[in-house]
Parts: C-alpha cells; sequence; structure tokens
C-alpha cells in the first residue's frame, strides 16, 4: 500500500473517531451542569478535543486544530479549575462541537482547507471563547490579523509562568514573498521550549486599502521558556536574519544568572566579546555583526580610526542583543583577567621541557654528590668532608629550588570545578554551593595535571551520591543548599587535597551489604570502617541504588584509586552517617625525587620511601620463622625482604625491622643493614620489569650500583593477601 | 493532507534519501533530476517547499530557482538550495534568486528536516 494509500484509510480513521468523540463531547457538556461531580465529565471533554486537534494535526488539517486549540485551552482552564462551569460557557462550547463537527464533514467532502465563510463562522466562535479566557487587552489583538495568529494568541494563555528568553521579532516586509512564513518559524520555535507568552504587533499594518497582502507587516515579541542557549534560537531564525530584525535576550529575572556565569568564566580569554559568547549571552554572529559595525565606523572615521573606535560593549547594548548589566559583568571580569595578566607579566614563562631537563640533571648532580661524599668519607679527611659537607647542603638547595620552579597552585585546578559544580548540580536539580580553600598550596606541575580527573570523579561521586536532594536535608533539618569543600594544604612532605560533602556519609552496611554481594569479602568479616570504606575504591563497586547519568555505574571509583596510586599518593576516607563524607587524597610534593631510607639485604641496596617510615627496631632474637612480631602490645606482621626477593645468603646475627605505614596499615620489612638517609631520583623501570610487584622503581647509588625503590602499598597487599589465612581476628587487629 | 516538497537534485542517491526522511516525516515528495525536469513537474499542484541542488545538468538550480520565481503559483513557494561549504558565492546567488534558505551539503537528514521544518509543517 503506497504512503498516500495508507494516509487515506487513516483520513478514515480519523473521521469516524472525531465524530464519535464530538458526539461524546456534546453529551458530556449537556450533563455538565447536572449537579454530580463533574470532574470525570470535563477530563472527557477535554481529552475529546485533544485528540481531535492532535489527529488533525497529523493530516495538516489546519484550520480544525486553530479552532480545536483555543477550545482546548479554554478546557483545559476548565480542567485546572482556573474557569467555572456556567450556563454561559456550556452555550458557547455546544456550537463549538457543531462548527468541528461541520469542519470535518467538509473534510469528508474532500475540503481539506478551510473555508472563508465557515472560517468567519469559527471566529465569532473563538471570540466568544476568548472571553472566558483572557478578557482582557491580548484578546483584543488576538482577533486583528488572521486565522493563524488566533492560535499564538491564545497559545499564551496568560496562565504560564513567564519564561526565561524574550524574543523581538520584526519580519521583514519581502518574508511572505520569500516563501518564508512567520508562522512556521514560530511553530518551529515552540519544538525547542514552550511559548509562554506571544504578543503580535501589527502597528506597521497600514489601513486595509493600502495594505499589500503580499508584504509582511508582522512583529511578535515573545516570552519563551526553554533549555535551549540562544546559540539555539537564533539557529530557528536562520533564514530570516538577514532580512528580518530578531533580538533574542535573557529576561530580566535570567540577567544575574548570566552575570554569575560571566563570573565564574576561565581567566583565559580577553576579549569582551569572546567572555559574553562563552557565557552565552552573546551568539558568535551578533558577535560578527557588532565587530563588523565596528569595522565600518573605522573606515568612517579615516585616520583617526583607531582613537574614535566605538567599545564593542557600546554597540552591543546599541544593538539590544545584551543587556547593559551583562556587559558591565563582562566588563569587570575583562578588567580582572587584565589584572590577573600584568601580573603573569612579572614572571618568565619557561618551556616545561627545559625545565624537566633541569631537573633531570640536577638529579643527577644529587647523585654523583652523593658519590663524591662516599669517596670522601672514605679518605676520613677533615678538609675535603667539610668541603663536601658543605657542597652536599648547597645541591639540596638547588635540587629545592629546582623542584619549586615546577611548582604551580592549585587554585587554578580547584577554580574549574566552579563551572562542573554548577551545570552538575543543574543537571541533578540540586543546590550545591562550592566553597574552595587552599587554593594557593603550590603542587608539582605534573601532579596539578594528572590530579584533574580523579578530582572530578571526586567532586561528581560526591554531588551525586552524597549530597542528598533538598527535600531529604530539609527533613534531616540540614540547610537546603549542600556544600562542597575542595581544600587543600601541606601536610609532613605531602600535599593533601580535600574533597568534602556535608551529604548523608558513606552507609557502612550498605558497602558491606554490597561487597559480601559482590564476593569482595566474606560474609561475617569483622572490619574497620577504614576498611569499609576503602571498599568503595574496588574495581566494579557501585552501592549507587540509582544509576545516573554521571556516576554510578562503578567504574569511577577504582579508577581514581588507580590515577592517585600512579602519582605515589593515596585515598583516605572519613564519613559520618548524616554528617558527610571527607575523600582526602595524599599525594607527594613531587614526583622526580623523593628522600629515601637505604636498607640492605646481603649484597643488595633497597630504597623505602621515607615518609612511610615509622621506625626501625631490632629484629627480636626469639621470632624464629613467625609471621609477626609483638611490638608495644601491637601485631605487626612482618615481610621478610630475603626470601621475597630470593636473595641467596646466609642472614646476619642481627636482623632489623623497618616499620612501615600506609593507609593506616603497618607492617614490618626485615633487613639486615640500616643503612641511611638518601636523596634519591627515580628512575622508572623499563617496560621489561613493569610487571614485577613490590618494586615502584630503582635508583643509582653514590657508588654507581642500582637500587630498587619498595613499592610499600602493594607489598602491603601482600601481607593482607597472606594474612586472609590466619584468623580473622588477627588480621583485624593489624589493621588498625 | 501532507504537504509536497519538490527535491531536485541530480544525484539518484540524494534524491532517495531526502525522500526517506522527507516522506517519513509526514510530507509528499515529488522528484525532478534537473532545472528542467522540475520545471516540467510544476504543473499547477499544490508544491509547499522546493529543495534544489545548485549544480545540475541542463538547468542549474540558480536559473531553476529564478524560473519557478516567475510562476505565478509558485512565487511565493520556499526555496532551499543545497550548498556545498565552499559555495559561499553561490548561496548569495541563490538567495538573489530567491532561494532564501539553504542547507550545505553534505547534510544530515535530520539537519534537513529541522530546515524543512523551520519553513513548513508536514
Amino acid at each position: 500500500m503506497s504512503f498516500d494509500e495508507e494516509m487515506r484509510e487513516a483520513l478514515q480513521t480519523f473521521i469516524i473517531e472525531s465524530l464519535e468523540l464530538l458526539q461524546d463531547m456534546e453529551e458530556c457538556l449537556l450533563s455538565l451542569e447536572d449537579g454530580d461531580d463533574p470532574t470525570e465529565r470535563v477530563n472527557a471533554i477535554f481529552r475529546a478535543a485533544h485528540t481531535i486537534k492532535g489527529s488533525s494535526g497529523l493530516f495538516g488539517l489546519d484550520h480544525i486544530v486553530s479552532f480545536t486549540h483555543v477550545v482546548e485551552s479554554v478546557l483545559d482552564a476548565l480542567r485546572d479549575g482556573k474557569l467555572g462551569i456556567s450556563p454561559e460557557l456550556v452555550a458557547a462550547l455546544l456550537p463549538c462541537c457543531d462548527h468541528i463537527a461541520l469542519l470535518i464533514r467538509n473534510v469528508v467532502d474532500g475540503q481539506l482547507d478551510a473555508d472563508p465563510a465557515i472560517s468567519a463562522a469559527g471566529r465569532e466562535l473563538i471570540d466568544e471563547l476568548q472571553q472566558f479566557l483572557q478578557p482582557g487587552s491580548v484578546a483584543e489583538k488576538a482577533v486583528t490579523v488572521s486565522e493563524k495568529q488566533d492560535i499564538l494568541e491564545a497559545s499564551g494563555g496568560g496562565t504560564m509562568d513567564s519564561g526565561n528568553w524574550h524574543l523581538s521579532l520584526r519580519f521583514g516586509p519581502d518574508s511572505l514573498r520569500d516563501g518564508m512564513d512567520p508562522l512556521s518559524f514560530i511553530r518551529y520555535l515552540s519544538t525547542l521550549g514552550s511559548i509562554a507568552q506571544l504578543t503580535t504587533i501589527a502597528e506597521n499594518m497600514p489601513i486595509a486599502d493600502q495594505m499589500d497582502p503580499e508584504t509582511c507587516y508582522l512583529g511578535f515579541e515573545i516570552n519563551f521558556k526553554s533549555g535551549a542557549g540562544k546559540e539555539e534560537i537564533e539557529g530557528v531564525f536562520e533564514f530570516v536574519r538577514e532580512t528580518s530584525t530578531i533580538r533574542i535576550l535573557p529576561m530580566d529575572s535570567e540577567i544575574d544568572e548570566f552575570i554569575s556565569l560571566i563570573k565564574e568564566l576561565p581567566e583565559d580569554e580577553s576579549f569582551l566579546g569572546q567572555l559574553l559568547v562563552k557565557s552565552g549571552a552573546l551568539t558568535k554572529r551578533e558577535l560578527e555583526d557588532a565587530l563588523n559595525l565596528q569595522g565600518e565606523g573605522d573606515t568612517e572615521d579615516g585616520g583617526q580610526a583607531a582613537k574614535s573606535k566605538q567599545p564593542i560593549g557600546e554597540i552591543l547594548v546599541e544593538q539590544q542583543v545584551v543587556q547593559q548589566p551583562i556587559v558591565s559583568a563582562a566588563l569587570d571580569k575583562q578588567k580582572q583577567i587584565k589584572d590577573n595578566k600584568a601580573r603573569e607579566n612579572q614572571s618568565i614563562r619557561v618551556d616545561a621541557e627545559r625545565l624537566d631537563i633541569l631537573i633531570d640533571l640536577i638529579g643527577e648532580l644529587v647523585i654523583s654528590s652523593a658519590g663524591v661524599n662516599l669517596r670522601a668519607l672514605e679518605t676520613r679527611e677533615t678538609g675535603l668532608l667539610e668541603t663536601t659537607g658543605e657542597m652536599m647542603r648547597l645541591v639540596e638547595e638547588v635540587r629545592d629550588s629546582a623542584l619549586q620552579l615546577r611548582m604551580v597552585p592549585i587554585g587554578t585546578t580547584f577554580s574549574r570545578f566552579q563551572r562542573v559544580v554548577r551545570d552538575v548540580s543543574k543537571e541533578l536539580g540540586k543546590d550545591i554551593e562550592l566553597i574552595i580553600s587552599g587554593g594557593d598550596t603550590e603542587v608539582d606541575k605534573s601532579v596539578v595535571e594528572k590530579i584533574g580527573d580523579p578530582l572530578m570523579h571526586l567532586v561528581r561521586n560526591s554531588m551525586d551520591h552524597g549530597i542528598e536532594t533538598a527535600d531529604l536535608r530539609r527533613q534531616r533539618s540540614k540547610p537546603a543548599r549542600g556544600s562542597l569543600r575542595l581544600n587543600a594544604y601541606h601536610a609532613s612532605g605531602s600535599i593533601v587535597i580535600e574533597v568534602s560533602d556535608d551529604g548523608g556519609g558513606l552507609n557502612r552496611d550498605r558497602i558491606l551489604e554490597k561487597a559480601v554481594e559482590r564476593g569482595l569479602v566474606q560474609h561475617n568479616a569483622v572490619m574497620s570502617d577504614q576498611d569499609v570504606y576503602a571498599l568503595i575504591f574496588e574495581p566494579g563497586f557501585s552501592t549507587a541504588q540509582q544509576v545516573s547519568n554521571l556516576s554510578g555505574r562503578g567504574v569511577g571509583m577504582d579508577v581514581v584509586k588507580r590515577n592517585v596510586t600512579a602519582l605515589r599518593g593515596r585515598i583516605e576516607v572519613e564519613s559520618q552517617i548524616g554528617m558527610g563524607t571527607t575523600m582526602r587524597i595524599h599525594l607527594p610534593l613531587t614526583l622526580a625525587i623523593i628522600d629515601g631510607f637505604m636498607v640492605g639485604v646481603g649484597k643488595s641496596t633497597f630504597v623505602i620511601p621515607l615518609d612511610q617510615i615509622l621506625e626501625c627496631v631490632a629484629l627480636p632474637e626469639d621470632t624464629g620463622d613467625r609471621e609477626y612480631v609483638d611490638l608495644r602490645g601491637e601485631v605487626l606482621p612482618l615481610i621478610r625482604l630475603r626470601p621475597l626477593f630470593e636473595i641467596d645468603c646466609e642472614p646476619p646475627r642481627r636482623e632489623n625491622i623497618v616499620v612501615v605505614e600506609y593507609a593506616g596499615n603497618k607492617a614490618g620489612f626485615i633487613v639486615d643493614q640500616l643503612l641511611g638517609e638518601f636523596q634519591t631520583v627515580i628512575k622508572p623501570l623499563s617496560k621489561l620489569f613493569a610487571h614485577i610487584k613490590g618494586v615502584a622503581g630503582s635508583t643509582i647509588l653514590g657508588s654507581g650500583k642500582v637500587a630498587l625503590i619498595l613499592d610499600v602499598p602493594s607489598l602491603l597487599e601482600y601481607v593482607g593477601s597472606k594474612n586472609a589465612l590466619v584468623p580473622p581476628s588477627l588480621s583485624q587487629h593489624s589493621a588498625q | 493532507m501532507a504537504k509536497t516538497i519538490l527535491i531536485v537534485d541530480d544525484s539518484a542517491s540524494v534524491r532517495q534519501v531526502v525522500k526517506i526522511a522527507l516522506t517519513g516525516a509526514g510530507y509528499d515528495v515529488i522528484e525532478g533530476v534537473d532545472g528542467k525536469d522540475a520545471l516540467s513537474k510544476l504543473t499547477g499542484q499544490k508544491v509547499h517547499l522546493i529543495i534544489s541542488d545548485v549544480n545540475m545538468p541542463n538547468m542549474d538550480g540558480i536559473t531553476f530557482v529564478k524560473e519557478v520565481k516567475q510562476l505565478a503559483a509558485y512565487k511565493f513557494t520556499p526555496v532551499i538550495m543545497l550548498t556545498t561549504e565552499s559555495q559561499e558565492g553561490k548561496k548569495q546567488e541563490g538567495q538573489a534568486a530567491g532561494a532564501k534558505a539553504w542547507v550545505v551539503k553534505p547534510f544530515q537528514p535530520a539537519q534537513m528536516l529541522a530546515a524543512v521544518s523551520k519553513l513548513i509543517l508536514p
């Protein structure tokens, strides 16, 4: 069956269906004043009109659509209780039923377009209805032009809220001749949002005998409610832009919104126009037009153009494409950016690569000076020892200041989240405030580059799962506005970055339940809060009861942990149910050089990162083959480096324990000798060795020998897996 | 009833894609393989919109549009010109001839539908 045949058949169905609906409508209308609860009947009448309108639209029966639409609007008002049932209303609606029936019968007779005589009758009916709908000014204007405008006027209804955009449209006189029907554009506009109010401007309409029916005299003032951006709305009028005047302005109530958006823009754009475009208050096209105008002004003024050039902001306001307050806000922002730029100019930009080379060289210098120091120690020559000591101190200073070169304040990374928080909270329908502190804290540039993604995830996670909806917050007697904090500070040789929220906190029981379900822990495992919270970083773990667009697919938190671990950092979780959660990321100050502690096992040398070492104690001689010792009443699991790294030689008479701590877990490494503190330049292991666990990298000693840097976290994990064999009480103990 | 759109393009595949998109959206589509052929299809019936390519054998799109604008029955019919990125000049030429709307080739069916529905309703 061809499409046409299909359509014809569908039209038959429509006709039968509509006539039936009209019959029902009439019956219901007649019984409306009977006294019984009329709600159901009003709904039925509304549905009938709505269906007829909807399906006649499908068949291009515009005259039926437009007439039915007004009827539907009245019924809608009746249904919402904005109109009361009155004999007058019923009297006005009944002829409308008849009229629709007439229109449909005409369709049966093959008349698919409006018949002028019938339309005139329809308009009279509509006029009557309009009085019920909006006894006021708009109704008067509504009848001025043609049937088509009736629809648009009526869609205002005066009942919806005011919208967020104001569109001022003046169609060019040739619009109709060019085949550009204003109605089509306005209809298309309503696919982007809803037209809250529409006023037809027909001031330019001349008296009847002077009117050229081919010329378009119409203008429209539209209050439009839409989530679409200015650019998108502008796109609707793409084809008439050149011949018509199209102004799209945010409503006054939205101006503040744009101003705050402008304030939150990143500080990398110093042109006023660009700022406005970025905030969405101005479209690229409007900017281009304004710049062209500015350029035209230039050529007219000739020589003194540069001086007399009209500021772009003024042009934009004059052209009525942006409101003055928004321009002012952008100007303030521009000034702020310029000030910051001026400050920046006092510094020198250096290629990051050159800096890396310098730091690399200084690393080598640290190594070789350690070598010099070693030789000097062997000579036992006081003068030489003194000078090498002095040199070591200077090298250390050079190292520190070289590393300082790479340091940047973390504030810029943080301020990026203003926008993220704003957008995401809008998306989630939550009101969330971002509080930033410690933005001046300086972090290694490479850390800043890599911490963005994990932070983004933590922030989104907190907003999505942490902070409750406003309703729930009110129930819990918290302020409706949730707050999210980003904080950074230095603590004992590392950087701490905190993401905290004042949301619901982690639900220990739910996490455990889920972990058991996923087989991550045993059914009756006894675990500390820390251990339970750490489970959220396990791959594939997600307790979100509803998976949302942003997070909750369980792919995030384990990646966060992996990224942070790759930076030699760790994450701590602190949470209190009902009070909120704090995610604390500890990161090393720099990635290139660490302070290490050197230990010897047999002929091998190992380096343990100093910030992970708690203390060194002698191994009690009665330990034997036990896997743990009693450290001042605490159970300390032991890791014997000799068998672990398969070092084949007899242990010395006295061995030592290096007590390390990572993420709240302690363990003791059993080593032969304690060789002391050592500044270590980390050399990453080649790919060949990348799979080896327990080794984080290597370094070259002053003697030229290679020492392996131990990867404390992975070694502790190794202990953890071994401890799974010992009774749970013990493993729980060790986790304290 | 459904509104009629005339698509003029010498490429059968372009016509086919446009036709599928438009009929799917509820328009009737008639086709013309070039300007001359398309003019012969305009025999007084109601055509609500014309979509025309620029470069075509026998009669190019610009001439075609100019001819259409001479026909009393079609002089107010909106015309969408199919231009390519590099034909900024052609776009203006088309506009001068009376094709005030345009879609840049290559286009997605959805883009075509958006442009069409700005101008006429199904």
